[in-house]
């Protein structure tokens, strides 16, 4: 297979002899240490979109392809996390993929599950990247086999603070907004306590009016006069139009009050709910599976493809730098990613200069 | 894989998950992981409390070590700073050249493709393509004061929507629509609406120009009397040449994240009087909403700008969409938006598959 990789031997044993290797090791470590000492971004998103088009081309088996596709992300995940990125964020399956052949898809299950099993044995040495695993999707459509897997490879990561490696396994873009709508509508649908019952206090509204009624009676009885006499035509009915007129003036004096506290009252008048008011994009934003990750700066695409194919919808459609490349997923390394990585340094460079000139000239 | 620094004898042992025949087992693994791994997590953040573990014997010694390590990171540390300025020197004049490039490139195209504000010469331009997008999409920006370029403030803005429109209805595309960040067009319909129909004058003729409608999300739509009624289409399917309508649809950040926290606020409303079980929500809910409030998917997303930055563009929208930008382009023209066109014609579309 090796062959088929590298058409030229002589290539291939020089580049594998010990002191080329020993010195690329060195350049690469250089490198990295370089580039570290600009601005890093700090999440970055991967689409790894072109292992069967590779496996196609180099004439291997589907599930080859995604096998080299997984190599090819190790290597990604090691110069992002020597680089100083602390998010990574990658597509490893959409739900639409479940509409690939049974067999592909079970094969990918199987890749996932081997792989995390072989996480899972390691932990030592995960702690040394500090890398802490986190799976987003939809966990019910997963295997249990495989979930296990995942549980067992999360738990184990869970305490490594220094950097995140988002696998977005079962997951599409629309469904994680969709989660995010529906948690936030349950969050504000329970009731955040029920009202005090309305006599508590040892006062009563009704004598008071009544008590205004009184005093206003005797304070101006000329003015008053007709309207009393009008009506008190019987105690009985008098009271009745008292309490006919405190029903009025209080529904007009609710009238403001009502709509602040929502129609909700009608049906169960003892609860308050949030206000839906203060639903902002920030809510939405906390109720991602993103949650408490940087925003993210980075996201790429491999094979040329120019889509987002429902990834990272509600993440990336703002301040994110969007690229595209050529390459495939399997060969996908370093060397095209370093360059990407100085654009992208170059660019937040001159996007610094522009708000400075820009801050600049508002002072003058 | 040379690229990488590992040796084939390893390449495959990660591969394969065997060395010489044998499975390996996780101590192995181990072993052979052992000189890619980066150093203890012991850098900044453990060095204050290690000076307290070795033994008190050896503390001269280790002042020397310890000062030792730190010249070499003091050492390593300008190493790396004189590469990064190297670096960043060299890909920045790399970067000039190739945008000089571009541009000369982009400007020989741009000679090979004019469209002499003619129909005919612009439907010339699509005529091998397979398919069209139904819906077309741009993001443009407002510059308020460009030196090097001539489409400066609302009146260049609006100059970029004008043409666009006319190409497009030349292209025969239905729905055009045009995202601003900060929703400047939506506050100016009635005259951009006079503007592009002068525009599309220019372009056709007043006998042949297509009807043309103005829509804004949750403002109402803005297409006047005096455009011709809708009665002129149905015979008009016919001929290639006959006016069709083209709808545009102006939208800005406020249809994206806002509008998704509107909805969102009018579903908890909803669930708090007990009219809708939050359970039923879903995407199909939501996406239905959405289009019926702001629009559907668009097929083809054209960027103007140098890179790509979607600038806060609806996102529930975005899902399928085809992203055309041009590297290094600056500003509305004609070559990028043929591209585009061309590109997508040849574009696959997997869905997941």
């Amino acid at each position: 297979m090796t062959e088929s990789l590298h058409n030229s031997r002589i290539r291939t044993w020089f580049a594998s002899s010990p002191p080329v290797i020993w010195g690329i090791r060195q350049l690469r470590e250089l490198l990295l240490g370089a580039l570290r000492q600009g601005p890093i971004p700090q999440h970055v998103a991967f689409v790894m979109d072109g292992n069967r088009r590779f496996a196609r081309g180099h004439r291997l088996e589907t599930v080859e392809g995604h096998n080299l596709g997984f190599e090819a992300l190790a290597r990604i995940l090691e110069v992002c996390y020597k680089t100083g990125v602390k998010v990574v964020t990658i597509y490893a399956f959409s739900i639409e993929n479940f509409k690939r052949s049974k067999a592909e898809v079970d094969a990918l299950m199987d890749m996932a599950k081997v792989k995390l099993d072989q996480l899972s044995e390691h932990g030592a040495l995960l702690d040394r990247y500090g890398a802490s695993i986190r799976i987003l999707g939809q966990r019910d459509l997963v295997k249990p086999d495989v979930l296990e897997a995942i549980d067992k490879a999360v738990a184990l990561t869970a305490g490594n603070k220094k950097a995140i490696l988002n696998v977005c396994f079962p997951y599409t873009s629309r469904d994680e907004i969709t989660t995010a709508v529906k948690k936030t509508v349950l969050q504000y649908s329970k009731p955040i306590g029920s009202r005090p019952p309305p006599s508590r206090r040892p006062f009563s509204e009704t004598h008071i009016t009544r008590n205004l009624r009184a005093r206003m009676l005797t304070v101006v009885p000329e003015e008053m006069s007709e309207k009393s006499e009008s009506r008190s035509t019987s105690p009985s009915s008098s009271k009745e139009l008292y309490h006919a007129e405190g029903e009025h003036s209080s529904a007009t004096s609710t009238l403001t009050n009502q709509s602040e506290k929502g129609e909700n009252q009608s049906q169960s008048p003892g609860l308050i709910y949030p206000d839906p008011e203060t639903i902002t994009d920030e809510t939405l934003t906390s109720n991602m599976l993103t949650v408490g990750a940087p925003p993210l700066d980075l996201l790429v695409r491999t094979s040329g493809v120019q889509r987002l194919s429902d990834f990272m919808l509600w993440q990336c459609h703002q301040n994110t730098s969007i690229v595209f490349l050529d390459c495939l997923w399997p060969e996908f390394d370093m060397w095209h990613f370093l360059p990407v990585l100085v654009e992208w340094q170059w660019q937040r460079k001159k996007l610094q200069e522009q708000e400075r000139s820009r801050g600049r000239h508002k002072l003058d | 894989m040379a690229s990488t620094g590992i040796t084939p004898r390893e390449s495959t042992a990660f591969h394969r998950n065997s060395l010489d025949g044998k499975q390996l087992t996780p101590n192995e693994r181990e072993q052979l992981l052992k000189p890619f791994l980066p150093p203890e997590p012991s850098s900044s953040s453990t060095e204050p409390s290690r000076p307290s573990t070795p033994a008190p014997a050896s503390k001269p010694r280790r002042h020397t070590s310890h000062q030792l390590k730190r010249n070499t990171g003091l050492v390593r540390h300008a190493i790396h700073v004189l590469i990064y300025t190297v670096i960043h020197a060299i890909f920045s004049v790399f970067f000039r050249f190739r945008r000089a490039w571009r541009l000369v490139c982009s400007k020989v195209v741009a000679l090979m493709f004019y469209h002499h504000r003619t129909p005919e010469f612009i439907r010339k331009d699509v005529k091998n393509l397979e398919k069209l997008p139904d819906h077309l999409s741009v993001i443009l920006e407002f510059h308020e004061n460009d030196e090097d370029q001539g489409n400066a403030g609302l009146e260049g803005l609006v100059n970029d929507v004008c043409e666009l429109a006319a190409w497009s209805a030349s292209v025969g595309i239905p729905l055009l629509s045009i995202y601003e960040k900060n929703g400047i067009l939506k506050n100016c319909r009635p005259q951009l609406h006079a503007s592009i129909s002068l525009t599309l004058d220019s372009y056709f003729g007043p006998q042949r120009k297509p009807s043309l409608s103005l829509h804004a999300p949750h403002l109402p739509s803005y297409s006047p009397p005096s455009t011709p009624p809708r009665s002129s289409t149905p015979n008009s399917e016919g001929g290639k040449t006959a006016p069709h309508h083209l709808t545009i649809l102006l939208l800005s950040a406020a249809d994206g994240r806002e509008t998704m926290c509107d909805l969102t606020k009018t579903l908890s409303d909803m669930a708090q009087k007990d009219s809708l079980n939050p359970y039923d929500i879903t995407a199909d809910l939501i996406s239905a909403e959405l289009i019926e409030a702001v629009s559907g998917e668009p097929d083809l997303l054209i960027l103007f700008s140098p890179t790509v930055v979607l600038k806060g563009y609806p996102p529930w929208q975005l899902r399928l969409t085809e992203i055309f930008h041009l590297p290094d382009n600056k500003g509305v023209n004609y070559q990028v938006f043929i591209r585009a066109l061309h590109k997508y014609a040849k574009v696959e579309m997997r869905l997941g598959k």
